[in-house]
């Protein structure tokens, strides 16, 4: 999930021009989980933008609880049909999800004028209903299997890829005492599943042209094709 | 023992001599003159001087620039390149910068994270980790390829270095991870300073039986204390460095004006211990912001005159 985090009210604020109609869009997913863009948010967000003088036109959260914000054909679908006149006389969009949902809502309205309600800040995992942590740092490589699937990229304060810098004591990262290297982490992983020769291959120079960015993924039923500056690479999910 | 690089560090260590390195930190301005002060106290007493490189991601004079200031002078530069600031482009670049001022020794590091500089907000690169620095400037010496794997005209001789720390967390894979560096083309390493001397011997000894010792120099390094407040400080305060009680009260218990002599007392003590200690082939003598007492350290520790080669 897309990890997002409001931005304070007032900078909200200061987005918007003296006159300006705002419609709020909020996303029923990764937003929702974070409180930060699902309905209760979106409904507290119209209502707080009224009370400081700003014209909410309407707002809403495209789609059942679950469905995306970034689904484009839904999100287009909602807003241009079920909120058509509201969308209509808006100026702009305020979109409480990640920036994947704020470039959707511009395909949604064809081009319309957008501000962002967010900041989105990772990709992570639901640990539980309040905590939300980062393993994966979507580098289009992935390395973890000789790290017992803990991400040096992710859970190492310098990305080192062939093992721990000289820096961490009583098993904490130098950078910030209350968090654990995740080289320990990875070290005292492998150890626990008997596997620790996989820390033994060097590992090359990474490929990071593999998350140059903007990338894209072409998706059919039985084949996938990934474009990055590293070139286009095509898999097949069948023999 | 045959060389492969015009390097005196080299020609010491395959001489079978004991080596003794030091290190200048430039400053945080553009003055040469600090840098060749600092040279100039420490000239006669060393084969090598490692220059850092922006140490503590403060940001200093760039190492390249005040390792040709050191050549001009007349002294054996070691350039320390640390991985967090220049991607593999800029690292390449850098070397053959260095190689033609014949600059002949690298040590490959990942750097102090940024946070812990006055750039804190700064992005880091780690494009290359250190192990992958090390094996790029093998390859660019030995096989004259750059990383993308084009000739290099001129390839760069360089004796090629990296830093252990053998006191970090987990103890268990410090020699393993030696063992990469060794396996990745480390010809010599200079470990973080030294103050827990047993830990220090049950690593060199986990070395030793991996058969690491006969494959790299193992420089000892060391760090004189100035005061009990600086010991207590590098316990507290340093990543990775493992200071023993002893040693903090040791200096404590001296009076303050004594403490920089008990200091000096304490590293010369280990040098004479270390001496002893199969594997090690040399002394590096980090005395920060304290160059003067270098030559003092060396003589008393029974390592001067160095050697001619």
């Amino acid at each position: 999930m897309h990890a997002t985090i409001q931005k304070p009210i007032d900078e909200i604020v200061s987005f918007i021009r003296p006159g300006e109609k705002v419609f709020v869009v909020g996303c029923n997913n990764c937003a929702w989980k974070c409180h930060s863009g699902g309905e209760e948010e979106t409904a507290a967000m119209a209502d707080r933008l009224k009370k400081r003088g700003v014209e909410v036109v309407g707002h809403t959260v495209p789609g059942p609880q679950g469905m995306s914000l970034c689904k484009l054909d839904h999100t287009r679908k909602v807003l241009q049909e079920d909120y058509g006149e509201q969308v209509a006389g808006a100026d702009s969009f305020l979109v409480l999800g990640c920036g994947q949902g704020v470039h959707t809502v511009i395909d949604a309205t064809d081009g319309g004028m957008v501000h962002p309600g967010c900041d989105t800040i990772f990709g992570g995992e639901t640990v539980s209903e309040s905590d939300i942590e980062e393993y994966c740092s979507l580098c289009g490589e992935c390395v973890i299997e000789y790290t017992g699937g803990l991400c040096p990229m992710t859970l190492c304060s310098k990305q080192l890829l062939n093992g721990p810098c000289g820096g961490a004591e009583r098993g904490m990262c130098e950078v910030d005492k209350e968090r654990p290297c995740g080289w320990v982490l990875i070290y005292e992983r492998l150890q626990k599943l008997g596997r620790l020769e996989l820390l033994d291959p060097f590992q090359k120079p990474k490929n990071h042209a593999k998350w140059s960015r903007p990338r894209t993924l072409k998706v059919s039923p039985h084949e996938a094709t990934f474009c990055s500056q590293a070139g286009k690479v095509t898999v097949s999910n069948r023999d | 023992m045959s060389t492969k690089t015009p390097s005196r560090l080299e020609k010491i260590l395959a001489a079978g001599h004991r080596a003794v390195t030091s290190e200048c930190g430039p400053p945080r301005g553009s003055d040469p003159a600090v840098i060749e002060k600092k040279a100039a106290l420490i000239r006669d007493h060393v084969d090598a001087v490692n220059v850092t490189d922006n140490q503590t991601s403060m940001t200093r004079m760039c190492s390249l620039a005040a390792c040709i200031r050191l050549k001009q002078m007349g002294l054996e530069p070691i350039l320390q390149m640390v991985t967090r600031d220049r991607n593999r482009i800029a690292l390449q670049s850098d070397i053959l910068g260095a190689a033609a001022f014949d600059i002949c020794n690298v040590l490959c590091l990942s750097g102090d994270h940024q946070s812990f500089g006055d750039c804190a907000q700064g992005q880091n690169v780690h494009d290359l980790d250190s192990m992958q620095l090390l094996q790029t400037v093998r390859r660019m010496r030995d096989d004259g390829k750059f990383l993308g794997g084009d000739d290099i005209a001129r390839p760069p001789q360089m004796f090629v270095g990296a830093a252990a720390n053998p006191f970090a967390d987990p103890f268990e894979i410090r020699v393993l991870r030696l063992a990469k560096k060794v396996s990745a083309g480390a010809e010599f390493i200079q470990t973080q300073c030294i103050y827990n001397l047993d830990k220090f011997e049950q690593w060199m000894t986990q070395a030793r039986d991996r058969g690491l010792t006969e494959r790299v120099s193992v420089l000892a390094g060391l760090t004189p204390m100035k005061s009990a407040g600086m010991a207590r400080y590098m316990k507290n305060r340093v990543p990775g460095m493992d200071v023993p009680d002893e040693v903090v009260s040791r200096l404590a218990d001296t009076p303050k004006e004594k403490q920089p002599e008990v200091g000096i007392d304490i590293c010369v003590e280990a040098i004479e211990r270390l001496k002893d200690v199969e594997g090690v082939a040399g002394f590096h003598i980090m005395a920060i912001e304290w160059e003067e007492k270098v030559a003092e350290i060396v003589e008393r520790a029974g390592l001067y005159p160095r050697p001619e080669v």
